[in-house]
């Protein structure tokens, strides 16, 4: 393996596309039109151009990016999450043009990305699921009957969840028999705009229940390991925004029993390279498996931030044929990561748009940011509103919320609307301080919506703020209207009179 | 110096004094840094670092974890009028039109779906009244805060 195509954009290709170059392989970058100056562009050996506009037509177009991939000598492909990472189809024409898949076999991918068939073989394998009934009826008319039938026997509330979904999409919480109707019809209208497939199941709703997830990692030689939880419970709309490692209630005993059970998820379909195994972990400490993600996921660092293992760099080694590099699972401080959206957060976190006229992350010790943008990009509708990924480390939970909290502080996002200050107060609510998250906490803390608590001297000192700006000129002295530091005339050469030998 | 700013649809009117480098409105005081940076030291002694930007009218100002958003208002700029216009909360497709002109609608009513980031919306209608104009068909593309559809009440 020596050049390895990354078939993803933004803050993921970032992450890939470095990892590639520590590692010592050449990375080829695919791009549209509208990503060609984004920052994952830069970072790659080779960048070629995507022909097409739509997302259809680009990073979604296997024969194209399979023509780029023999054309520039790929040997190995990465997909990333989202787009193609879940495409057995893919998978298997990647394979069969003699091209390393960075991910499990077409089969594992397939067997897992239908939710449907991963309940069926997850049962077979003895993985505990969420009580709730597959419907197996195509036709539009047949399966919304078989689903009012399933609802008598799963009860209200319910959830309808596609067979081929992901991200929240094709999902609706249902919570009388009158909202059925409805439910089904927009949950098959989303799922087929998604995934080209309308099929939809049902489950029981566990509300007041833990998303905790399992990390995986196999590989060729037959290794199959766990590195700990994550707990992901605080979701908006089936989003998640807040994820930590280790889960705060976790025991040694339960992550035992949780840790096996997603080793023989994995087992049972014979899985390869990095995945996550997702369970609904009720109050009483029952789990129920939820899904499995067969590919990188977005909250990853979490883990690598406290096992010290690099998933990625993990994923190229298995890719490559090696065994994995990992000893002992050994856990170590507490790491947290939040999802910096481009959302107004008081306006029901509807996607924002604009410039990037200022973007300065925080820094200092055990902060690490994700991110495939910088200070003067621009936030468009045509793609996933996430902006970065902000990740702490400490050596406790509390102190890892600590830093959180400064370094969201400290996070200046300007022009674009963002989810920073709902994230920071996030921060102070007492489930989150206690670490009794679950998954409806949002809407039980914010059940109208969520608005910045702000003080009157605070907004005083914001106009004066934009009073000065105002009339000092700021913004015409530089064309753009950023910061003077930006483009302003700050070099010291220039205002220095001493001459230099 | 006075300056007339619009922040959460409120009319806010500010009057600065200024002497010499340093900038004062009741108590707090406040200097540019050559980084362009503000330094604003309230009249309680905090001490504050903030970043502002401009984006058309729009004063992006961060102060204290927070982010305003203020807008300038040019002196004798009209007010625009909003009326009875439903807009587009964000930028997306219109995925499908679910009233016609001259139909009655009752408060939360479906009037319109939206579509962005494969996330549907629904535009409802805030109160009892008729739909007097429909500005976008299915499959429009339309852009943050431009009227969809109109309401007679």
């Amino acid at each position: 393996m020596s050049t390895v195509l990354v078939a993803n954009r933004g803050e993921i290709a970032c992450r890939i596309l470095r990892a590639c170059n520590e590692a010592g392989y050449s990375s080829i970058a695919i791009y549209a039109a509208n990503d060609a100056d984004s920052l994952f562009v830069e970072l790659a050996t080779t960048s070629v151009k995507l022909e097409g506009e739509s997302i259809a037509e680009t990073y979604l177009n296997q024969k194209q990016i399979l023509e780029i991939a023999t054309k520039y000598g790929a040997d190995a492909i990465h997909p990333g999450f989202g787009f193609l990472s879940e495409r057995a189809g893919f998978a298997q024409a990647v394979i069969d043009l003699g091209i390393s898949w960075i991910g499990p076999s077409p089969r594992a991918i397939e067997m897992m990305g239908d939710k449907m068939t991963a309940r069926i073989t997850m049962k077979a394998a003895g993985v505990p699921v969420i009580p709730g009934e597959e419907i197996e009826q195509e036709d539009e008319h047949e399966a919304l009957m078989a689903i009012k039938d399933a609802s008598r026997r799963v009860g209200f509330p319910l959830l309808l969840k596609a067979s081929s979904g992901g991200g929240g999409k094709g999902m609706r919480v249902v919570n009388s028999p009158e909202e059925l109707d409805d439910a089904v019809n927009g949950a098959r209208r989303e799922a087929i705009a998604a995934f080209g497939d309308g099929r939809v199941y049902v489950e029981r709703l566990l509300s007041g229940s833990k998303h905790v997830e399992i990390q995986i990692l196999a590989d060729k030689q037959g290794r199959v390991i766990h590195l700990g939880e994550r707990e992901c419970s605080v979701q908006r709309r089936h989003q998640k925004v807040f994820e930590e490692a280790p889960c705060p209630t976790m025991t040694p005993e339960l992550r035992e029993r949780m840790g096996k059970a997603a080793i023989l998820a994995a087992q049972a379909v014979d899985y390869e390279g990095a995945g996550t195994v997702e369970f609904l972990l009720a109050s009483n400490g029952e789990f129920f498996f939820l899904e499995m993600n067969t590919r990188i996921q977005v909250e990853h660092p979490v883990t690598e931030m406290v096992t010290g293992v690099d998933i990625v760099r993990e994923q190229l080694r298995i890719a490559e044929g090696e065994p994995m590099s990992c000893g002992e699972l050994n856990m170590r401080g507490h790491s947290i990561e939040v999802r910096l959206y481009a959302e107004d957060a008081a306006n029901n976190f509807l996607p924002a748009i604009g410039p990037l006229v200022v973007f300065k992350p925080p820094e200092g010790p055990g902060v690490r940011l994700d991110t495939g943008v910088r200070q003067g990009d621009e936030v468009t509708p045509n793609y996933d509103p996430m902006l970065a990924k902000l990740v702490v480390w400490a050596p406790t939970r509390n102190e890892a919320l600590q830093r959180m909290r400064r370094a969201l502080e400290d996070f200046v996002v300007l022009g674009t609307t963002t989810n920073i200050r709902f994230l920071r107060e996030l921060c102070d609510q007492e489930d989150v301080v206690n670490g009794t998250t679950d998954t409806t906490l949002i809407d039980r803390v914010w059940p109208d919506g969520w608005s910045p608590e702000i003080s009157n001297s605070l907004t005083e000192a914001a106009l004066m703020i934009a009073g000065i700006s105002e009339g000092s000129g700021k913004h015409r002295k530089s064309n753009v209207g950023t910061e003077s530091t930006d483009n302003g005339p700050m070099s010291p050469f220039s205002t220095l009179s001493r001459r230099f030998p | 110096m006075l300056y007339e700013f619009k922040i959460d649809g409120k009319t806010v009117e500010v009057t600065l004094a200024k002497s010499d480098d340093v900038w004062t409105l009741s108590g707090n005081n406040a200097s540019i840094l050559s980084d362009g940076r503000i330094r604003l030291v309230s009249k309680d002694g905090a001490i504050f670092f903030a970043h502002s930007a401009k984006v058309r009218d729009t004063w992006w100002v961060h102060i204290g974890g927070h982010t305003f958003c203020i807008d300038h208002v040019e002196p004798g700029a009209a007010e625009e009028d909003n009326g009875s216009g439903l807009s587009a909360p964000m930028p997306g497709k219109v995925l499908q039109v679910l009233v016609e002109v001259g139909q009655v609608v009752e408060p939360g009513q479906p009037l319109m779906i939206l579509e962005a980031m494969k996330m549907e919306h629904r535009i409802v209608a805030p109160q009892e009244g008729i739909v007097s104009v429909i500005h976008f068909k299915e499959g429009d593309q339309v852009q943050q805060g431009i009227a969809l559809l109109e309401m007679s009440l």
